[in-house]
């Protein structure tokens, strides 16, 4: 492997920060190989989306604005992709590793012959060979997994592993040619977006999740989202929390729900049972706020303070908006 | 119609799993063996879709795994499979996502199906790799998380989960289908589920049967693990009890400037 492409996640041109993050990698890992930076970014929106990618170390952006890119589910996307891999040559392919984006790395293991390796948050270059670090098994274990093919090979990267920095000359903008004789079967009927203008929870750099504690849904409006507001983060759940139908599943966090790494995590009323734990056991510092100091999150907590989140959380959302103002 | 599920079999998401550095796979033994968990909500998936067909529908449940493991499946028939098919060769121990979706792609061929039900993602492995990889191997439609699935006039009508919100799609059979969670919980096996699933036929293949031309198993993968270790211990941290909630917020407070997070 000699180049690094980057797969730009976005809809209608709106990306999210994991783009940048793998833009700035990319350009790290490619000095390393002795190759080039590319992007792909196809669809609607994606000629703005280009634009902006040009402030990150990339050497080229490929850019294909074509209608069928969303009006089919996938097919085109990893047609053009492929495409763009086979022109650019031997290359380390990063995805983030998010739904879609599990999706399309999948499809071009078989489309190229390559390896994956999952949930990525470090690339190594080892004798010319590509070695990538995942915590595996709910981050029980850390793996180092070697891309075997010497041409092609894939990482979906954790969102929050890799820092953003714009730099570099300014990429060049290409467009990319479609490719010829497709037919594609799965066809988009309606595309809704629910929960709009929301941090997406993975790539927060602060996450206050909640659980039974709670009590209710109404204290994740009004003390949570008030905290999560002040330090620049967003809200996340228990299963617990979730299950009653408080918060919706998309903020479950857990073997069963998302997996995040923020700087700061804050878990209030949750008792750290394994399958949370396993969601969220990265994150850099943990605090807990909780009645119960024997509850199991107290045995990987940071700092855990004994007491009724409903006395202490919003008195700490005053001290850290008079510490803001 | 013929549904056909992929249940993978994996160590109990409950318990404390490692892997083992002599051979670098999961240490399995004294750890209890179950239905992947979101392959359960695949195979409730597939029994809906059968209720609501009615007729000759069946529904298929296929496992690559070793031989030893093959009972687990007949949790999957007490739940209402109409029979299982096991892939099951030394030769497939060590394979990866790619070696994974290629055999078993070749198997799936040979038992046949008008739509493929695949879990969203496995507990050990959690790659979510394999259905993409596996539509591909098939030539399939690949339509994932759906929360809702009908079949009407040949055709698959999904609802599905995007990281945005949602999608309907619409697709032609055969296609290859992954169910998201909000699919709805998978049934327990009633009582006669399971005296049911006693007489019902679990049927294996191995790769003589196959004919791949490829290589499978540990040497045709295409990723090779070279490395693991557990994560830096964190230690236990302190544990404070304040008087009131202004002096816990107050405690929180300094710790996250002490730590330069305000
Ligand atoms: C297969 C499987 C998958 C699962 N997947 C997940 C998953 O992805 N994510 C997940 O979270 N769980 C998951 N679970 C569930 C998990 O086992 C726990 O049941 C769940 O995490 C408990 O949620 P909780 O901590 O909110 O509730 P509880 O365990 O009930 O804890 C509530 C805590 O709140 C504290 N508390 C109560 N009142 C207050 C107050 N006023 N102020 C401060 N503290 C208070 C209590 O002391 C207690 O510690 C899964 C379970 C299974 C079997
Ligand atoms: C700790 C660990 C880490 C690993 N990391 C990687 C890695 O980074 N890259 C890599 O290529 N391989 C990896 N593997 C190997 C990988 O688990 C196997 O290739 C596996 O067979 C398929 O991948 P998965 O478990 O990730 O499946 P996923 O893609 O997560 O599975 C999705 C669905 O596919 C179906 N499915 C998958 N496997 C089977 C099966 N054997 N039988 C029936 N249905 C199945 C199920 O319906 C499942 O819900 C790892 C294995 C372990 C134990």
């Amino acid at each position: 492997m000699k180049n690094v492409i980057v797969y730009v996640e976005h809809r209608h041109g709106a990306t999210r920060k994991v783009t940048f993050e793998l833009a700035t990698q990319a350009h790290a890992i490619a000095e390393q190989l002795g190759g080039k930076a590319h992007a792909v970014v196809l669809g609607a929106g994606a000629a703005r989306l280009a634009e902006a990618l040009t402030a990150y170390p990339l050497d080229v952006v490929h850019v294909a604005e074509d209608a069928d890119v969303d009006t089919y589910l996938l097919d085109p996307a990893v047609d053009y992709l492929e495409a763009a891999a086979r022109a650019a040559g031997p290359s380390l392919i990063l995805i983030p590793n998010t739904l879609s984006g599990r999706d399309v790395a999948g499809r071009l293991v078989a489309r190229l012959g390559a390896g994956v390796a999952a949930d990525v948050v470090d690339v190594k270059i080892e004798g010319g060979r590509v070695a990538c670090v995942s915590p595996k098994m709910g981050g029980a274990e850390i793996t180092t997994c070697v891309l075997k093919p010497a041409d092609f090979g894939i990482a979906t990267v954790r969102p929050n592993a890799f820092a953003a920095q714009p730099g570099g000359a300014g990429a060049a903008i290409e467009t990319l040619a479609k490719p010829a004789g497709k037919s594609y079967a799965a066809v988009v009927d309606s595309d809704v977006e629910e929960g709009s203008g929301e941090l997406a929870l993975e790539e927060a750099p602060v996450v206050i999740a909640g659980g039974r504690g709670l009590g209710g849904a109404e204290p994740f409006d009004t003390l949570l989202k008030p905290l999560a507001e002040a330090l620049g983060g967003a809200v996340g759940a228990s299963r617990a929390a979730a299950d009653a139908g408080w918060v919706p599943y998309s903020l479950q966090i857990g073997q069963t729900g998302k997996t995040v790494s923020p700087n700061l995590y804050i878990a209030i009323g949750i008792s750290g049972a394994i399958q949370h734990k396993v969601g969220m056991r990265s994150s850099s510092t943990i605090v807990a706020v909780n009645k119960d100091g024997q509850a199991p999150i107290a045995e990987f907590s940071d700092l855990v303070v004994v007491g009724d989140a409903f006395k202490i959380v919003p008195e700490l959302t005053k001290l850290i908006q008079a510490a803001k103002a | 119609m013929k549904i056909v599920v992929t249940v993978k079999l994996v160590p109990d998401p409950n318990a404390e799993k490692h892997i083992d550095p002599a051979t670098k796979r999961l240490v399995r033994t004294g750890v209890e063996t179950v239905l992947n968990p979101y392959d359960e909500y695949a195979l409730e998936a597939a029994l809906q879709l059968k209720e609501r067909a009615g007729g000759d529908t069946t529904v298929t449940v296929f496992a690559m795994s070793p031989e030893s493991l093959k009972e687990i499946l007949r949790k999957a028939l007490a739940m209402g499979a109409d029979e299982a098919v096991l892939l099951s060769d030394a030769g497939l121990e060590g394979s990866d996502v790619w070696a994974t979706s290629y055999a078993m792609a070749h198997a799936l061929k040979k038992i046949g199906f008008d739509l493929l039900v695949v879990g969203g993602l496995t507990d050990d492995g959690s790659t979510g790799a394999v259905p993409g990889a596996l539509a591909e191997q098939l030539g399939l439609p690949c339509i994932t998380n759906a929360r809702k699935a009908d079949i009407a006039d040949g055709k698959l009508h999904v609802e599905r989960e995007t990281d945005t919100g949602y999608q309907t799609v619409t697709a032609p059979l055969p296609a290859l289908l992954t169910t998201a969670l909000t699919f709805g919980e998978p049934r327990y096996a009633s009582l006669k589920g399971i005296m049911g699933a006693k007489k019902k036929t679990i049927s294996t293949l191995t790769l003589a049967d196959l004919a791949l031309d490829a290589p499978v198993g540990e040497s045709g993968s295409k990723t090779e693990l070279v490395a693991f270790a557990p994560p830096p211990v964190r230690g236990k941290g302190r544990i404070e009890t304040p008087e009131d909630g202004a002096a816990g917020a107050k405690l929180i407070f300094d710790f996250l400037k002490e730590k330069k997070l305000v």
